[in-house]
């Protein structure tokens, strides 16, 4: 396999200034095709093992450290499903109905996902004020679903939370998300909707799943055009 | 005929050497070994004739000025005729070696040959050796050059040349390949010394062929007891004070020449007249005196203590005022002219104070003595002690030999930390060694380490549009430049604005034009990098703008040159 001097520089991470003064200076291995430098894939690998190089190919870097699509909030939605008139006399009984309702996850890891809510609620909080929650374990799960899932559920009646404005949570979105990553990128643009004091109204009418995910697009919609 | 020709031109791509550039190195070392060792030859053949022919008028009283005559040719031919600098050449190859990739000029070829044999052959105090060096080592080059070979193909070539040449003029083809790989390449790698072995042989080869078979300075069997082994103790010492002494005379006349405003041929004729009458009353220290070093070697040196110190110190004045003022040629023969005097000296010496002690043949302290200032004033222990064996043709010798060499390298490093070689280059910081921290950062270029990921900001801009700049660059650092003639106007760096960051009455009220830091230090694209990493270490700052031309081309921070200098350290320390 012959490389051209972009590849090979990209593949030992230097400057090609870097890789044509080696040519030069006859530090690495090259056969000559007239005035130009002809790398074989083979030798280098070899030459780099023996100096103790990192060596790898764009193709091959790019199956190593494919950087992860992040998702978007409407596709976590709906593999989360929108829940209504789910009831829990107080703060835990709500989590624990909330939790019922994700019928996708094991029963162990149901339970597990629980106790890390209460967990984090029992640090803080995830009632972010406007009657609006968003309870999400602190560590992922240790079988955490492979794409990030985000389960709306409506509480009827709403319930005290310790919210930062003390009002009492009409609903919650439970965030399970494989990495912090995804936990991050969804949160912000959770965040981003829930700033709109009309939608915050809309959903205080407790729509459903269609009408939810159609308001949910369109402020997706925003972000992606800033 | 072009295709041929362009084919020639580029024998790597030949496919007998395509797999493996060892084959064409060997080819080539015995080709380079050849043409030096003839160059060796052909000096040494001149100096010959040219004393035999002159040795006549020796009787005449203004036969002192055979010398000034002679150096003031020998100059004036490199400094008119082929525009080089006098002084024997070694320092060049080595500086050549490891700053150039062994690049030399096709007439240091020649050069160096003609004026030293003009300087040595009217009788200067100087070697032929080291003029060969530079010749052979410039062969070596050219050949690769005309070859179109890499660097470091060049630099074992260079090598080839030099041990080619050594290995000739003394018939010593170990000598020829450790001088070559411990002074001139200061590196021993497989690589080097192959061709270095092969070039070395090749040179001994003609040499046997065109001049015979012969030991240089053949003697007698030495008889060495324990307490002469002791003795060499105390004639190490006193070799490495002469080195050192050679030394510093050397460059104290050179010192003093420079003083003397007159043209460089006046000056080197001067010095040549000095020696001229040094020499009328002392023969012995004329040319490159191999004949007195026989004499001693033989054991059979008339004169007192008194006369073989005084030709030791003035074979030490000759040479100084020979080199230092601008003659031509080596100091390699002197040294084993001071060398072995200082060795009959010192026997002479013991053998007065212990008369009842059975001391060994004084020729063996005179060839003990050659090896000690030849170690001494090169650093070069393993030189000293293989030449010293190989001219004398004797194994026995050995162990005394290595007393001397090792203690007599020893103490001229504590007294003066660079050899004669050395010296200069060390001090203008030139001694670039493969694998030392100066070579690698000469190696390195600013352009090398240039991060090019920074974005621009305008000095008009408002924190808020700042702002979103932030959001999509992963940088702490923004340069600022000018919207309309995009000159560099300062630096904006995170850490110094983060508390106006989060302050929204901020974000509209202030420019980035007031945010900026106008008094950044920069660096520019051909700055050394030593003197760039030492502003950052005086400075404590990790990363510096490079501005070339009041343009900003990107920064260079700590980050990356170690990333990069550790690369270059394994790529130049590790085997090819």
């Amino acid at each position: 396999m012959k490389l051209s001097m972009r590849t090979v520089a990209g593949a030992l991470d230097l400057p090609v200034s870097t890789l044509d003064r080696w040519i030069r200076q006859g530090r690495i291995p090259i056969q000559r095709s007239g005035a130009d430098a002809v790398f074989t894939h083979a030798a280098l690998k070899k030459w780099a093992a023996t100096h103790n190089l990192s060596f790898s190919l764009s193709g091959e870097k790019a199956d190593d450290q494919a950087p992860e699509a992040l998702d978007s909030l409407v596709s976590a939605m709906k593999r989360g499903k929108v829940y209504r008139r789910v009831f829990g006399a107080d703060a835990t009984a709500a989590l624990r109905s909330a939790v019922d309702c994700i019928d996708f996850l094991a029963e162990d890891i149901r339970n597990e996902l629980l106790e890390k809510l209460i967990e984090r609620e029992r640090l803080a909080s995830t009632g972010i004020g406007k009657g609006i929650a968003i309870p999400h374990p602190r560590d992922p799960l240790s079988r955490p679903p492979e794409a990030p899932v985000i389960t709306t559920c409506f509480l009827e009646p709403p319930v005290g939370f310790n919210a930062i404005d003390d009002r009492p949570v009409f609903v919650f979105f439970v965030l399970i998300s494989p990495t912090l990553q995804h936990h991050l990128h969804l949160l912000s643009r959770l965040s981003f909707c829930i700033r709109d004091r009309e939608f915050v109204a809309f959903l205080g009418r407790h729509p459903d799943a269609l009408d939810l995910y159609s308001h949910v697009a369109g402020f997706e919609k925003q972000l992606d055009a800033l | 005929m072009i295709r041929l020709l362009k084919k020639l031109k580029y024998p790597g791509r030949w496919s007998l050497f395509r797999s493996d550039d060892r084959l064409l190195l060997i080819v080539f070392a015995v080709i380079v070994g050849i043409c030096s060792g003839l160059a060796a030859l052909l000096l040494n053949r001149s100096l010959e004739t040219m004393l035999a022919w002159l040795h006549h008028y020796r009787v005449y009283w203004w036969a002192i000025f055979l010398p000034a005559a002679g150096a003031a040719l020998s100059s004036l031919f490199l400094e008119k005729i082929v525009n080089e600098g006098a002084g024997h050449g070694v320092p060049e190859v080595i500086y050549a070696v490891s700053r150039y990739g062994g690049l030399l000029r096709l007439r240091s070829g020649f050069s160096r040959l003609i004026s030293s044999c003009l300087t040595i052959g009217s009788g200067g105090s100087a070697g032929p050796e080291a003029p060969v060096v530079m010749s052979g080592a410039a062969i070596g080059s050219n050949i690769a050059q005309a070859f179109s070979l890499n660097d470091r193909q060049r630099v074992a070539l260079v090598g080839c040349g030099a041990a080619g040449a050594i290995a000739a003029i003394f018939n010593a083809p170990i000598s020829g390949m450790v001088f070559a790989i411990e002074v001139i390449l200061g590196e021993w790698s497989t690589m080097n010394i192959i061709p270095i072995a092969i070039a070395a042989v090749a040179g001994t080869e003609v040499s046997r062929l065109l001049k015979g078979n012969q030991i240089a300075f053949a003697h007698r069997i030495f008889d060495i007891h324990f307490h002469d082994i002791l003795a060499c103790v105390g004639l190490a010492v006193f070799c490495a004070l002469a080195s050192v002494l050679l030394t510093r005379a050397l460059r104290a006349m050179h010192h003093l020449s420079k003083g003397v405003a007159l043209p460089l041929w006046v000056r080197a004729a001067i010095g040549g007249s000095m020696v001229g009458a040094i020499g009328y009353l002392l023969p012995y220290v004329l040319g490159e005196g191999y004949h007195a070093i026989h004499k001693a070697i033989e054991g059979g040196f008339s004169g007192g203590l008194m006369l073989v110190t005084a030709i030791a110190l003035l074979k030490i004045l000759a040479t100084s005022l020979t080199l230092g003022w601008g003659g031509s040629g080596g100091i390699f023969a002197p040294c084993l002219v001071i060398g072995a005097f200082v060795g009959l000296s010192f026997h002479r010496f013991m053998a007065a104070v212990w008369s009842s002690v059975i001391w060994v043949n004084e020729g063996c302290f005179a060839l003990l003595g050659m090896a000690g200032l030849i170690s001494g004033i090169m650093q070069a222990p393993l030189t000293g002690i293989f030449l010293v064996i190989e001219i004398s043709g004797g194994y026995e010798v050995i162990v005394p030999l290595i007393v001397v060499s090792t203690i007599s390298t020893t103490l001229c490093h504590y007294l003066e930390p660079a050899s004669f070689y050395l010296k200069d280059l060390v001090e203008q910081g030139q001694l670039l060694r493969p694998g030392t921290d100066a070579r690698v950062l000469t190696d390195l270029s600013i352009q090398e380490l240039l991060e090019t990921d920074c974005i621009c900001v305008h000095p008009d801009m408002r924190l808020a549009d700042f702002l979103d700049i932030v959001k999509t660059s992963h940088r702490n650092h923004f340069p600022v430049e000018d919207r309309k003639t995009r000159n560099f106007l300062g630096m904006i760096h995170l850490d110094d604005i983060r508390p106006y960051l989060f302050d929204p009455a901020m974000h509209n009220a202030v420019l980035t034009g007031q945010l900026m830091n106008r008094h950044v230090k920069s660096v520019s694209l051909h700055d050394d990098l030593s003197d760039v990493l030492k502003k950052m270490n005086d400075d404590h700052i990790f990363s510096m703008p490079v501005v070339s031309d009041n343009r900003f081309l990107g920064m260079i921070s700590k980050a990356t040159l170690l990333d990069q200098y550790r690369k270059e350290l394994m790529v130049q320390t590790g085997r090819f």
